[in-house]
């Protein structure tokens, strides 16, 4: 399987990072996400997951440094993690990273509610200050 | 939190950003970028202020229906916006035509919205979040998110223009503090 690599642009700051590696599992998203047709961005990615799960059966780690995501972007993240959610009660090992700002407060209820939607295990780590 | 009464008695200081016009991204990612520097001061605001403005702006840019079409694939919705700074707040401003008859929905949605505290908000993001239908769809949580990320109540007026459409208008409060 290929890598998906996106670069960040300052151009287009409304598109993440992207850094999907098909050897090591680790699947990571970074920066700001409020592009337009938020779907056509996301559902590849989702896609992908999916295909890694059905070919390799391994270990996924699914790691967000979003600093800001608009809410059609949350409903993409959350059919991600119920794609990774499904993989774990099939017996899948997954770990769902996600980094926050200490001085964001609503990206916490952001994140609780992900767990709470999705049935997901979700690790809160801060941002190296 | 900040009422209307509030709002009408705090010293208005200046306005910050006035745009009328098609909502394309690119602009409102260079608007987006302005909301931020001209509120460095006040941390929490400009965080609240720079996801309300992306929230909203984007429900102009999907829903509004005076609109233009690019390569007659891409719909951009032309409205109104305005950033406005009080004493002890800032206003945003959002303006947009809508259909006559989806007028009383916006209202009605906007109405909940103002009669439900923080918790009602969240439940009701996450059940929204949860059914709606997803893909070209969005989530359709912008309003409910922009309310809770201010914790102020909403203004919002529905002004006639014709049989067919109305002009949309919404107002969010975000306290400096």
């Amino acid at each position: 399987m290929e890598n998906i690599t996106l670069k960040s642009s300052p151009e287009t700051p409304y598109f993440p990072e992207v850094n999907f590696d098909a050897d090591t599992g680790i699947c990571e998203i970074s920066g700001e996400s409020y592009m337009e047709e938020t779907y056509k961005f996301y559902l590849p990615l989702i896609t992908w997951i999916k295909q890694l799960i059905k070919n390799k059966n391994q270990k996924i780690d699914l790691v967000i440094k979003l600093i800001y995501l608009n809410t059609s972007s949350t409903k993409c993240i959350l059919d991600m993690l119920e794609v990774l959610k499904d993989y774990q009660d099939q017996g899948g090992d997954v770990k769902v990273i996600w980094y926050y700002d200490t001085e964001d407060p609503d990206m916490v209820d952001e994140v609780e509610d992900f767990e709470v939607e999705s049935g997901i295990k979700i690790e809160l780590r801060k941002f190296e200050a | 939190m900040t009422n209307q009464a509030t709002i009408d008695q705090d010293l208005f200081k200046r306005t910050l950003l006035s745009y009328r016009g098609p909502f394309y991204i690119e602009l409102i990612s260079v608007f987006g970028t302005n909301i931020k520097e001209y509120t460095k001061e006040y941390n929490n605001a400009r965080r609240k202020l720079f996801r309300i403005f992306i929230e909203l702006s984007q429900n102009v840019s999907y829903y509004s229906e005076n609109f233009h079409m690019v390569n007659n694939i891409q719909r951009i919705g032309l409205g109104e916006l305005e950033l406005k700074e009080y004493e002890t707040f800032f206003t945003f401003t959002t303006r947009n035509r809508v259909k006559k008859s989806d007028a009383n929905i916006l209202a009605e949605r906007c109405k909940l919205v103002n009669q439900s505290d923080q918790f009602e908000l969240r439940h009701l993001k996450r059940e929204q979040r949860m059914n709606s239908p997803g893909e070209k769809f969005g989530a359709r949580i912008g309003l409910i998110q922009a309310v809770m990320l201010s914790k102020n109540k909403l203004k919002y007026s529905i002004e006639k223009i014709d049989d067919n459409f109305s002009i949309f208008s919404i107002t969010i409060t975000v306290d400096k503090n």
